[in-house]
This record gives structure tokens, C-alpha cells and sequence, in this order.
């Protein structure tokens, strides 16, 4: 292989690396969850991530797409990807099997302040599909909550069928180290949690806003009335921490699909802090 | 830096030894205009010329280029090539030898660009002093001087060229292929009096940069938005000509047997309508004030809140290409005004 050729292949920000699907698991009937391993030892051995953090999945022929890790960091090798059947990409990685290769660039962009978070309580909100993102970070703290003080998780979804990871958040209900509370706007017969806006269950919940950090996904309209409610908890705008989604199509700052304010969601996001969203116009 | 004089009747000279070596690219005419095009005999190139209608982007980012070749069976990548050779770009403005280095910014800061990176290095650029037509507004950004960025510059002193020489490579190709002398003091007095001249003669209408990403900020919600929305057409001719704009889409294309394809990369605008619109159909920016907004937005404060410059050079393309009258003097000349009216 000559220099440029390896260069061209190998140092190649554009190249998508070949990963195996591993395991898949149907979540609700638009979501799946994908456990992705990267073949070349190499590439596997080199990719290290944080919580909020994504990545291009590639499926040639279609196109890519960016993809927030579910997963969580402190477990290495592979990589969860909640994924959504919403558009081109996305529907042929539904149609994949077990066993399965797809391309995989990054990881990309700027996750949460894992570091700065640790000593404190921890205040995390989810809308829909909102909790992919905010699933890493949930496990992370999980595998090491020694670390950490309080911590409130509040789930919000459409129905009681559109709860992703519903069957973990179940078992943890009844944990004494995590506060979670779910709430739905359509409950069924099943359902003897919370009805209503997830933004309803800051009554029930007690916020230290010297020590707590805050961290959002969900529906660009959520944004907005969820931050609010912390922001009367008396929470610091620069420790209220929200994950935007955006066109992200080359996840390295140059195709410019992603630009929000005067940044761009892929290298400078996709998480911000409050203060810094504010800043950022028409972010929220 | 250091400086020759050369006489402008070697100027065939330096451009035929140069096509030994280079495949040479200079303005040529087209028409009543001018473009960038492969230089077959020197007196075709016409330094003289005003503008281009498309910058020299081109040779650097082509319009559609392959990134790679894949086969779908295995989702495997089976090469990745950058399709460059030595070239000279023979002729450029200060203006676009600045947007070049706009350009290097963004593809070879973090996560190097190695296709634009191949054909950056593998292109020399010969710059050349100009007159400033009614639509140049270089000066406003201080784009109408390139102090680097250039292998060899050439400065008209009437029947000469003050020759400035900026790289190893530029030296040698001009002592290997044209007779130069040292330069005068008289020299370079003359070069300050063209200089000077060159200055004065801006005729344009200036545009008033004063705090302008400030007012960005403050007049974001102006009704001057929405006037320039409605007027947008949304055809993105603004982006195509203008050299600063990077934008790109990538898609993929199957071989007819849909067992191998290409993904390519090619030139778009963030004033398509779809442009910032994401996978189950929400549009962050689906009016036509909104896009145009942030077109301004991301040249004159986005870009700059990271690289601490204007992403315009002020060569006026934009607004000779804007069927809908829409141009960076009108929009900073709008928001100075006080807004409301345009």
C-alpha cells in the first residue's frame, strides 16, 4: 500500500470503518437497539467516547446519519445505538440483521461534563427519543454512582408503549440510589404512573441548586418549558446542560448542515450549557 | 519576502515554462466575462480581467467529487482517491488568495480535509493586483492586500511587474524559466505610487462594518429579515459563486448492478429549503428570512466567533449573481440604517 493510499484509507476523516451488528433488540415498534463492534482491533481499541457524544452510521448505498451512543463509556468493545425508523439511513439499518456490517465514523462533538458532574446531584430529563442520548449518561453514573449525590431521572413519552428502555426504568423504580419518575400523555390500562407533561413532576422533586447539574433531551419544544422549571428550582444556567439534535452530516465542522447560532451542533454541541444556548440563536 | 523586477514581455516566458511543469489555470475570457480555465497558449490569459463568475473554489473543492468507492454487499469501503496534479493558478485577485486561506480554516484545521488538503499542495498561485470595479468591497475587510497565501505575486508598474516572492518553490520556478532583475529603490517607490493610487480608487459603495456582529445580535428579529426573505428566490447562485462558501452534501451512487457505488460530495447552500431540515421532517430554518438570515450570520459573526475574521472577501460575485437584488452591501448598508426599510 502506497503513503497516500494508506493515508487516503487510514487517515481519512470521511472513511467509515466497518462494524458488526452485534445484537439487535426491538425497543418499541419505531425503535430498535443496535450493539455495534467495530472489526479492526485497532479502530476498536482507539475509540473512546463520552456520554452525549455520536456517530455517523454508514450504510453505503443510502447514506449516513448521526446517531447519539446510548451506551455508556465505562463499558468498552462496543457501542449501543437507539435508533428511530425515521428516515432513509435509519430504515435500512432497521431492515439489517444480527451479524450484519455497517460503517461507523467517529465518535463525534461534545458530550456531557461527565468530570465537572462528579460530587454533585445529578437532575436528568427526558422526552421521547430524547433518552438516547441521556441513557449514556445515565449509565455511566450508574456504573459509578459512588461518585455522585442525588440523582433524579425524570421520563416523559407519549404512551406507555413508547417508553424506551422501559423494562430497566421498571427494575429501577424501586431503587433507593435513583429517583425516577415516568409520566405519560396517554396512559392505557397498564399504566399506574404519572399522566401528563414531564414538566408536571417538578413538584414532586427537590433540587439542591448549589449542588445540582442539569442535563435535557428531547423534542426541540421541550426544551424551552423544562428549563424553565429548573431555572425556578434556582439552578445555575451554566449547569443545566441540554443535547440538540441537528442535520449533522459530516460530524466534523465543514459541511455546515448543523450550524446553529453562530456554532455548529456537530463539533461545538451537540451538548450546550444553558448559558451558552441562550447565546446561540434560535437554538431554543 | 523578497522582490524582483520583471519586464512584462517575459511574461510568455514564465507561463510556457511553467506548462512544462504545471497544467496552468488563469482568467480567460468567456463571452463579455471572464473564468478560470486551463491556459493552452500564454495569450490567452487576460490579466486584465475584472472578475470570474465562479471563484477558483473550484480546483480546490470541485463541484461533485468522489470520496471513496464502496461495495454494498459488506458495506466496505474499496478505495479512497484524490484525484490531483501540479497546477498553477495563474492570476489570482487579493481577494481570492484570501478566501483560499478562509477556505484552509475550515478543511485543514481539526480533521484534516485530505482531498483538499492533495490538491492545496499540489497547486501553486500566482497572484496579481487589480482595479477595483463598482461592486468590490474588499477594502472593507482589509481582503484587498494579500500579504501571504501566494507563491508569486505580481504587482503591474505599467510596462513591468514588481514580483513579490513568497515561497521556496516560487522562487525557483521564476529563476528557472524568466530573467528578473534586483530590485530599485525606485522600484519600490513606484510600487507604493500604484499602491496608493490603487487605494483611492474604490468607487463602490462602502460598507459600514462597524460593530456589525454586535448588530447581528441586536437587530436579529428585525422586520429587514423578512423583507429580504420574501425578495430571496432560494436558488443558492450566492453560495455557487461565492469563494468562501464550503457547504457540502454527500450522497451515495449505485453502479448499475447496486453492488458497488461512490459516495460524492458536492456543492450546497444553506439557502435551500431543505438544507437544515432533519430525518422525520423538522425544519430548523424553513422560511426564506430565516436562511438568508444565516447566511449572513454565519459569514460575518459565525466564522469570525471562531477564526476572527469575516467569511466575505467583498469580490462582489454574490451580488452580480443575486437575481432577487440581495448583496452584503445592501443587508450590513439595511441593519446600519436602523432597520425596517430596505
Amino acid at each position: 500500500m502506497s503513503t497516500e493510499t494508506y493515508k487516503m484509507l487510514h487517515a481519512n476523516p470521511y472513511r467509515p470503518w466497518p462494524a458488526r451488528i452485534t445484537s439487535i433488540r426491538d425497543l418499541t415498534e419505531k425503535e430498535k437497539l443496535f450493539e455495534l463492534r467495530l472489526i479492526d482491533e485497532e479502530v476498536r481499541e482507539a475509540f473512546h467516547f463520552d456520554a452525549g457524544q455520536f456517530v455517523e452510521v454508514s450504510i453505503f448505498g443510502v447514506g449516513e446519519a448521526p446517531i447519539s451512543i446510548s451506551s455508556a463509556p465505562s463499558k468498552q468493545g462496543f457501542i449501543e445505538l437507539c435508533v428511530r425508523n425515521a428516515g432513509d439511513v435509519t430504515g435500512a439499518l432497521h431492515a439489517k440483521q444480527c451479524g450484519d456490517i455497517v460503517g461507523l465514523r467517529g465518535p463525534f462533538g461534545r458530550g456531557f461534563p461527565f468530570a465537572e458532574m462528579k460530587g454533585h446531584d445529578v437532575l436528568l430529563v427526558a422526552g421521547g427519543l430524547g433518552i438516547a442520548p441521556l441513557k449514556s449518561l445515565i449509565n455511566h453514573i450508574h456504573d459509578e454512582r459512588h461518585d455522585f449525590g442525588d440523582v433524579t431521572i425524570l421520563l416523559g413519552a407519549r404512551n406507555p408503549d413508547e417508553i424506551l428502555f422501559r423494562k430497566q426504568f421498571d427494575m429501577w423504580k424501586h431503587r433507593d440510589d435513583f429517583d425516577l419518575i415516568m409520566t405519560v400523555d396517554t396512559p392505557d390500562d397498564t399504566w399506574d404512573g404519572e399522566v401528563g407533561l414531564v414538566t408536571r413532576l417538578f413538584d414532586r422533586i427537590n433540587v439542591d441548586p448549589t449542588s445540582t447539574y442539569g442535563a435535557i433531551c428531547g423534542p426541540p419544544v421541550m426544551y424551552k418549558y423544562v428549563i424553565d422549571e429548573m431555572r425556578k428550582k434556582d439552578m445555575d444556567a451554566d449547569r443545566i446542560y441540554v443535547s440538540f439534535e441537528r442535520r449533522m452530516k459530516c460530524g466534523i465542522g465543514k459541511c455546515g448542515h448543523c450550524g446553529v447560532g453562530h456554532q455548529y451542533a456537530c463539533v461545538d454541541g451537540p451538548v450546550f450549557n444553558y448559558w451558552e444556548a441562550m447565546n446561540l440563536q434560535e437554538a431554543i | 519576502m523578497f522582490f524582483r523586477v520583471m519586464d512584462k514581455s517575459r511574461l510568455p516566458d514564465l507561463v510556457k515554462g511553467l506548462s512544462e511543469e504545471f497544467e496552468v489555470v488563469g482568467p480567460v475570457a468567456k463571452g463579455d466575462t471572464f473564468v478560470f480555465s486551463t491556459i493552452h497558449d500564454p495569450a490567452e490569459l487576460r490579466l486584465d480581467y475584472d472578475t470570474t463568475i465562479l471563484p477558483p473554489k473550484k480546483y480546490f473543492v470541485p463541484p461533485a467529487e468522489e470520496l471513496m468507492r464502496f461495495s454494498t454487499a459488506d458495506n466496505e469501503v474499496l478505495s479512497a482517491h484524490v484525484y490531483s496534479h501540479p497546477r498553477v493558478i495563474f492570476g489570482l485577485h487579493p481577494c481570492d488568495i484570501n478566501a483560499l486561506m478562509l477556505m484552509d480554516n475550515v478543511f485543514l484545521g481539526e480533521y484534516e480535509d485530505p482531498y483538499y488538503k492533495a490538491r492545496r499542495e499540489s497547486t501553486l498561485i500566482v497572484g496579481v493586483n487589480c482595479t477595483p470595479k463598482d461592486e468590490c468591497f474588499c477594502d472593507a475587510w482589509g481582503t484587498d492586500e494579500a500579504h501571504w497565501g501566494f507563491d508569486i505575486f505580481l504587482s503591474d508598474l505599467g510596462d513591468h511587474y514588481f514580483v513579490s516572492v513568497r515561497s521556496v518553490k516560487g522562487a525557483d520556478l521564476l529563476d528557472r524559466y524568466v530573467e528578473t532583475r534586483h530590485i530599485t529603490p525606485e522600484d519600490t517607490a513606484e510600487f507604493q505610487r500604484v499602491t496608493r493610487q490603487f487605494k483611492e480608487s474604490f468607487t463602490g459603495h462602502p460598507v459600514d462594518t462597524a460593530q456589525l456582529p454586535l448588530l447581528l445580535d441586536a437587530k436579529f428579529n428585525d422586520p429587514i429579515w423578512d423583507e429580504l426573505g420574501d425578495r430571496c428566490l432560494s436558488c443558492g447562485a450566492c453560495s455557487m459563486v461565492c469563494p468562501t462558501c464550503y457547504c457540502f452534501d454527500v450522497h451515495d451512487k449505485l453502479s448499475p448492478s447496486g453492488e458497488t457505488g461512490s459516495r460524492i460530495r458536492t456543492w450546497d447552500s444553506c439557502q435551500f429549503s431543505e438544507f437544515a431540515e432533519v430525518a422525520h421532517g423538522h425544519n430548523f430554518r424553513d422560511t426564506g428570512s430565516s436562511r438568508v438570515k444565516y447566511r449572513y450570520y454565519h459569514k460575518q459573526w459565525g466564522y469570525l466567533s471562531k477564526f476572527e475574521r469575516v467569511l466575505c472577501v467583498g469580490c462582489g460575485r454574490c451580488e452580480r449573481a443575486c437575481k432577487a437584488d440581495i448583496s452584503p452591501r445592501i443587508v450590513v448598508d439595511a441593519l446600519q440604517a436602523g432597520g425596517g426599510t430596505l
